[in-house]
């Protein structure tokens, strides 16, 4: 590499490969990538394909913090990386990990940022003027003394960027920035990688949103540690069937331009709208059935005028929300963070008591119900399965809840099994959990719950970090569970689990229910799904608007190619 | 839930130097450590309700006050009952009543209600990074100053994570209420392991993030909490030592 190469870019792998300690397998094989400065370059890939180990190197956490045999060339910021430690780059490599939150750590918003400009040893006076530039950058001015605890997930990850932005790096690797953020905090995280980027930022970001493979100048897909493609997004992203192989869902309007046959991709839903020639399209066979699914014949689970408060806190979390689930019904709630969800959740699953108003559990208040009653028929999935699996093998942990039932040991075991091989994981009974993937370790945590053959199951935020192979896997799962007559409860924000996966939802707003009804329902309103700050698929909003109610993007397409057919 | 327990607050207990804190928190400290009568804890106790007014603390008294009563009464009670002394009015194998031991008992409640009540007030008025702070004034290297406040910062996390596992096991049937004591005791075991897990991830985290903020690097570091001693720190830090030194004189 020249030296002219060397400054030009930011970062350059030349036939990297790394295997981490004691893996059977290099995580990462013969890389070659150049990240241009100025620009931004977004990693995508299935989980385990080797994003975040490339992103280690970048930050240079590998080798630093994870051991392991790693071979060809490293440059970065012009140095070629033999001996460098993270320690080397502090300042001028920045990182942004998945859990944004644990890179969190003081008790205000600017001691936050200080923090990294005092290690650094900048001069209090440059500090302020950094601070200010770094929280503007990010849209956090005004929450100086705020405690970073008390912010909203996408404001605790615009956090997270303005500690390293303060630093002024002339890399930002971040990996997987928008996880866990509800539609609104991902907009906003990428309106900040936007801005960044236009400022000269460089930027590397692993990342699976769609628009953020859209605004990247240069888009890098990794299949098993390889390469799989590398160019600019215009060229990758049309490659639909290569990145659906591996687990990158592309842009809805890309793959509709693709099923339809288009050159090239609309850029927005009045583009394509405008491209069909505003139609209204004839209702196709699969969208028919959904409209009318609303209806609840019997009662499950109900909470009637719930209102709820938590300590010291301003406002009611929940006020007078009434919510019901029928056998064999599929909700999702849906509302932006602090809306008051996980709330419903924990006073449908009786870890909460409301202040006013009554829960009902197959008629019978759910007070009235013992614990292992209640946890007989209401599972409750967490969003973090790391919070419940304590065991040191699959199968005692799924046999942890039928034994509180105090079930004989060969029903536990017949439980096991059932629960086991409903969630795909019948060949890894004897698998150590901490060693399973965050899949896996998901599915773990459903069929512990499923093991207590509950009537209802509710799922908190059930896709973060899967992949888009997995995701289709969970909706396989739920729909299995719908046809056993469970209930499924979904609190998510993910606008496609929603779309494919549930009949009706409810809208959460400030704690109060702004929606109830149907999907179609709901895509038709517009400032309903706006106040929540939920967002439409595109392919749903544009068939909506052409009078259509689809599931998916191939649906879209055969009613666009049944008129053209018509047409013809 | 908030549970970080320093109170945004405009008072002058608030505004002290933040070494001025410390010093006169330790000087406290001494005062309630050699506190053994309940005349003396009487008065102390008063003086910290003092100040812990002052400092507009009350909220934070309120929302431990059950833990004040039962650390204030459990303290009374064994001591009143176990200690041995002289006069005891029965005797019961262990058991040692008298009216000696119930004066200690309640001046040792009052010593250990004294210790809490200083702490809270310290952390009802001082950031963690006003600590640290104060910490690295007095020669503390920055990385052990850091590490020393660290727990101040992790305490609230695991407490917050210890109530999800909680809730999560309790999802699965787990009573935790139920039973006898050896049998929950090993329920808790199941609670402790995923919270130990998390708690590893979250260093592990937390690790490269103070790596890439230049935490290891060598050289000068600055602050950016500029501090002023002012004459009432001064006047603060006098009274303080002058009540330690009259408690050890007394």
């Amino acid at each position: 590499m020249t030296a002219q190469d060397s400054r030009a870019l930011a970062a350059c792998l030349r036939g990297v490969s790394f295997c981490y300690l004691q893996a059977g397998e290099p995580a990462l094989r013969s890389v070659d990538l150049a990240v241009p400065r100025g620009s931004m370059t977004v990693i995508c890939g299935a989980n385990g394909a080797g994003k975040s180990t490339l992103a280690r190197l970048l930050d240079r956490s590998i080798p630093s913090f994870y051991p392991g045999e790693l071979s060809g060339e490293v440059w970065l910021l012009g140095e070629r990386c033999r001996e460098q430690t993270m320690a080397s780059f502090a300042g001028r490599i920045g990182f942004v990990a998945q859990d944004f939150e644990a890179q969190l750590f003081s008790t205000s918003v600017v001691a936050e940022l200080a923090f990294g400009l005092e290690q650094l040893g900048v001069p209090p006076a440059e500090m302020n003027r950094r601070i200010s530039t770094a929280l503007a950058a990010v849209g956090l001015e005004g929450f100086e003394e705020r405690d970073p605890a008390s912010l909203s997930g996408g404001e605790k990850q615009r956090l997270a960027i303005a500690a390293l932005l303060a630093l002024e790096p002339e890399l930002l690797v971040l990996d997987e920035p928008t996880t866990d953020l509800d539609p609104q905090g991902k907009e906003e995280v990428l309106e900040v990688l936007w801005s960044l980027r236009a400022r000269g930022q460089t930027l590397v970001v692993v990342e699976h949103e769609p628009r953020a493979l859209e605004m990247a100048d240069q888009v890098v897909l990794l299949r098993a540690g390889e390469v799989a493609a590398c160019g600019a997004p215009g060229e990758v992203l049309r490659q639909v069937e290569l990145l659906e192989n591996n687990a990158v869902r592309p842009p809805d309007l890309v793959r509709l331009a693709a099923a339809v046959g288009w050159e090239t991709a609309p850029t927005s839903v009045q583009e394509a709208y405008e491209r069909l020639g505003a139609p209204r399209l004839s209702q196709g066979r699969a969208g028919s059935q959904d409209a009318a699914s609303t209806g609840a014949a019997n009662c499950l689970l109900a909470a009637r005028e719930i209102t709820y408060r938590y300590p010291e806190a301003p406002a009611p979390a929940l006020h007078e929300v009434s919510f019901r689930v029928s056998p064999a019904e599929r909700v999702a709630i849906l509302g932006q963070n602090g809306s008051g969800k996980t709330t419903l959740a924990r006073i449908l699953t009786g870890l909460l008591q409301p202040a006013q108003g009554s829960v009902e559990l197959e008629g019978r208040p759910l007070a009235a119900w013992s614990l292992t009653e209640r946890a007989a028929r209401v599972g409750y999935v967490f969003q973090n399965p790391d919070e419940q699996i304590f065991t040191a093998r699959v199968a005692d942990e799924v046999a942890f809840g039928p034994r509180q039932l105090g079930l004989a040991e060969g029903e536990v075991r017949e439980r096991v099994q059932e629960a086991l091989a409903l969630v795909g994981l019948g060949e890894r009974a004897n698998a150590d959990p901490f060693w399973l993937g965050k899949n896996e370790r998901q599915r773990l945590a459903v069929a512990s719950v499923l093991a207590m053959h509950p009537k209802v199951v509710i799922l908190d935020e059930p896709t973060t970090g899967l992949d888009q192979h997995e995701q289709r896997d969970l909706l396989q799962l739920i729909e299995r569970l719908r046809v056993r007559g469970m209930a499924v409860v979904m609190i998510t924000h993910n606008p496609w689990l929603v779309i494919e996966g549930a009949e009706r939802c409810v809208l959460l707003a400030g704690g109060t229910v702004i929606f109830d009804g149907s999907l179609p329902e709901l895509v038709q309103a517009p400032e309903l799904w706006r106040r929540a700050r939920f967002r439409v698929p595109a392919a749903v909003e544009l068939a909506a608007r052409c009078g259509l109610w689809v599931r998916s993007v191939e649906e879209l397409a055969r009613a666009v190619a049944g008129r053209a057919g018509r047409c013809a | 839930m908030r549970l970080s327990l320093y109170l945004v607050r405009d008072t002058p207990v608030h505004a002290l130097h933040p070494v001025a804190k410390v010093w006169a928190l330790l000087a406290l400290l001494v005062a309630a450590f050699v506190t053994s009568s309940a005349g003396r804890g009487l008065l102390l106790w008063l003086i910290v309700a003092g100040l812990l007014a002052w400092g507009r603390a009350g909220a934070n008294v309120y929302r431990l006050r059950w833990l004040f009563v039962l650390v204030f009464a459990m303290t009374w009670l064994v001591w009143s009952l176990f200690l041995r002394t002289e006069g005891a009015w029965v005797e019961i194998g262990p058991l040692h009543p008298s009216w000696q031991s119930v004066q200690m008992g309640l001046g040792m409640a009052m010593r250990i209600t004294s210790f809490f009540a200083l702490g809270l007030l310290f952390l009802s008025t001082t950031r963690i990074e006003e600590f640290a702070c104060a910490l690295r004034r007095c020669g503390v290297p920055p990385k052990v100053a850091f590490v020393f406040t660290l727990a101040f910062r992790l305490v609230p996390l695991f407490v917050e994570a210890a109530l999800t596992v909680l809730d999560a096991q309790r999802c699965r049937g787990l009573d935790l209420s139920q039973g006898p004591w050896h049998q929950r005791a090993r329920r808790y075991a199941m609670v402790i392991v995923p919270i130990f897990i998390g708690a590893l991830r979250r260093a592990d985290g937390m690790a490269i993030a103070l790596e890439a903020r230049g935490f290891q690097r060598a050289g000068t570091r600055t602050s950016y909490l500029r501090f002023r001693w002012t004459h009432r720190d001064s006047v603060a830090s006098v009274c303080a030592t002058l009540l330690a030194v009259a408690w050890l004189a007394l």
